[in-house]
């Protein structure tokens, strides 16, 4: 993709995918100039092939799918500092949130995986004990991605110190917190919420 | 609450963090409480709001979880205190939202089944210490005041941001951590990093992000001389003591920058370079000890940096 022409056309460009992207962050991408502010701001953009600002400048361009195909949106941290100081008011914290669940929905083709598996068994954790059960996040974590010796000497340590704790009980209301979960799902499903 | 002859009282949601990772937070936390007068009563059967995870990737969940616990909430009287910089952004955070936003106040109505509570103000414990007990009030319940000791205090990234919705302080500018410090008798240094991004939960997915980010506020802070960093959020407190070791081994090389020769060997009086252990302490647990507490109240035990030579030898033990 590096150094390739762009070619632009109704053929390349999904402006559909841009229209939702704006629904789902309640932000325009099209008020952006392109100053740059958040990304030398971006504590997190020498980990991106694509800074913040050129997210932006994709979108206006309708190259949703080359943002989605990168690891950028994965590696936002969710810091704000974008948003904070930008001269327009574009949300790019919402906008990357908004990528990141279109990419999330369709399944998508991100390179970057553990970031997802990550947010996939935190979310699931809440569903299932209610509040979060960090032994079992790390180790799940540890099992799912393959990597078994990932901070195995930290594990002990923080037993000990009563950090982590061995046992979880669920909470008396978990019911309730599945009901959250389902009724989003149903809404989902008729297509009452996006 | 007003503040006044009426003694102040909160509802209180500790957050997942809280109860295990960062137990000697709550443990500071309620030990300051008490020691000021101040009531503190705990949300009943409160579920994790979802942190960054949630509105990572679904929005419509994360605000729904939020509002849930709002309502729990509402069952305890007295505004809800949050400790939790990622507890409170999300809170507060949803409140403004859902003000906002019709249509996604009436689905999250759908989802939580009910009334979305929006109107409970949400404070954070450094807004309760300076704003509502009072810097003045403060500084005069002071028992030992933490002389000497050169803090570092860190915001963060959700504890001011974004513009508008958490209301503690200014968001590109904020005062109240040195405020508080300076009640307690602490002096607060200046410094470049106090609120840039520590890594956050990519301790989890991607821990060298976190020993990448860390490593330069734990650089920064050593060069402005300070002698501990104070946070307010259990995943800063986190990345800097339980992976600072960990960070030391990764960035160990001497520090060759200009800046890390003048002013490394200028502090430490020799050659050597700057790697001293840096504690991290809580914002209560500084508080707590100012206010007389014992230390063996405070959670230090929990604690991976060992705080205790650097609180002897300012004879804060």
């Amino acid at each position: 993709m590096k150094n390739k022409l762009m070619h632009l056309s109704n053929e390349t460009m999904n402006i559909g995918f841009v229209k939702k992207v704006e629904a789902l962050s309640g932000s325009s991408v099209r008020r952006c100039f392109q100053c740059g502010k958040c990304s030398a701001g971006c504590p997190m953009s020498t980990f991106m092939e694509h800074p913040p600002n050129r997210v932006v400048r994709l979108l206006q361009l309708g190259q949703g799918q080359r943002i989605l195909a990168g690891r950028s949106i994965w590696y936002c941290a969710s810091c704000e500092t974008c948003t904070t100081r930008c001269p327009n008011k574009v949300d790019l914290a919402a906008i990357m949130d908004a990528l990141r669940k279109l990419s999330w929905d369709a399944d998508g083709p991100s390179k970057e995986s553990y970031v997802q598996l990550a947010n996939r068994l935190f979310i699931e954790n809440i569903r299932t004990y209610g509040r979060q059960y960090e032994l079992r996040l790390g180790a799940a974590f540890n099992m799912k991605s393959g990597q078994f010796l990932k901070d195995l000497m930290l594990g002990p340590k923080l037993i000990s110190k009563g950090k982590l704790k061995m046992f979880h009980s669920k909470n008396k209301n978990i019911a309730e917190i599945e009901g959250i979960f389902k009724r989003i799902e149903e809404m989902r499903k008729k297509g009452e919420a996006l | 609450m007003t503040p006044g002859k009426k003694r102040l009282s909160y509802s209180y949601y500790p957050g997942c963090s809280l109860h295990a990772s960062g137990r000697e937070y709550d443990i500071s936390t309620r030990a300051l409480f008490k020691a000021l007068n101040v009531g503190l009563k705990e949300v009943p059967d409160w579920f994790c709001c979802g942190a960054t995870p949630a509105h990572n990737v679904d929005e419509l969940l994360s605000l729904s979880l939020c509002a849930k616990n709002l309502s729990l909430a509402e069952e305890v009287e007295g505004d809800l205190a949050v400790a939790c910089a990622a507890c409170f952004s999300r809170l507060k955070t949803t409140q403004h939202h859902l003000k906002e936003d019709d249509t996604k106040r009436k689905q999250v109505e759908v989802a939580i089944d009910g009334p979305a509570a929006l109107n409970k103000p949400v404070k954070h414990i450094l807004e309760i210490l300076a704003r509502e007990y009072g810097l003045a009030k403060l500084e005069e319940s002071v028992k030992k005041p933490l002389m000497g000791l050169k803090v570092a205090p860190y915001y963060g990234c959700l504890l001011t941001r974004p513009p508008g919705v958490p209301e503690l302080d200014d968001c590109e500018d904020p005062s109240i951590m040195e405020d508080v410090l300076r009640a307690l008798g602490a002096e607060p240094v200046k410094w470049s990093h106090r609120m840039e991004c520590c890594g956050a939960n990519f301790t989890l997915s991607r821990p060298g992000v976190v020993l990448k980010l860390s490593n330069a506020i734990l650089e920064s802070a050593r060069i402005a001389g300070a002698d501990c960093i104070m946070v307010a959020c259990p995943l800063c407190h986190g990345n800097l003591d339980i992976r600072q070791k960990e960070i030391k081994e990764a960035f160990g090389a001497p520090d060759s920058t200009l800046f890390g020769n003048i002013f490394g060997s200028e502090l430490h009086g020799g050659s050597a370079p700057d790697q001293r252990d840096l504690p991290i302490f809580y914002v209560t647990q500084l508080a707590a000890l100012a206010m007389g507490v014992a230390s063996e109240s405070l959670g230090f035990e929990s604690v991976i940096t060992d705080p205790k030579p650097l609180l002897r030898d300012k004879q804060l033990l």
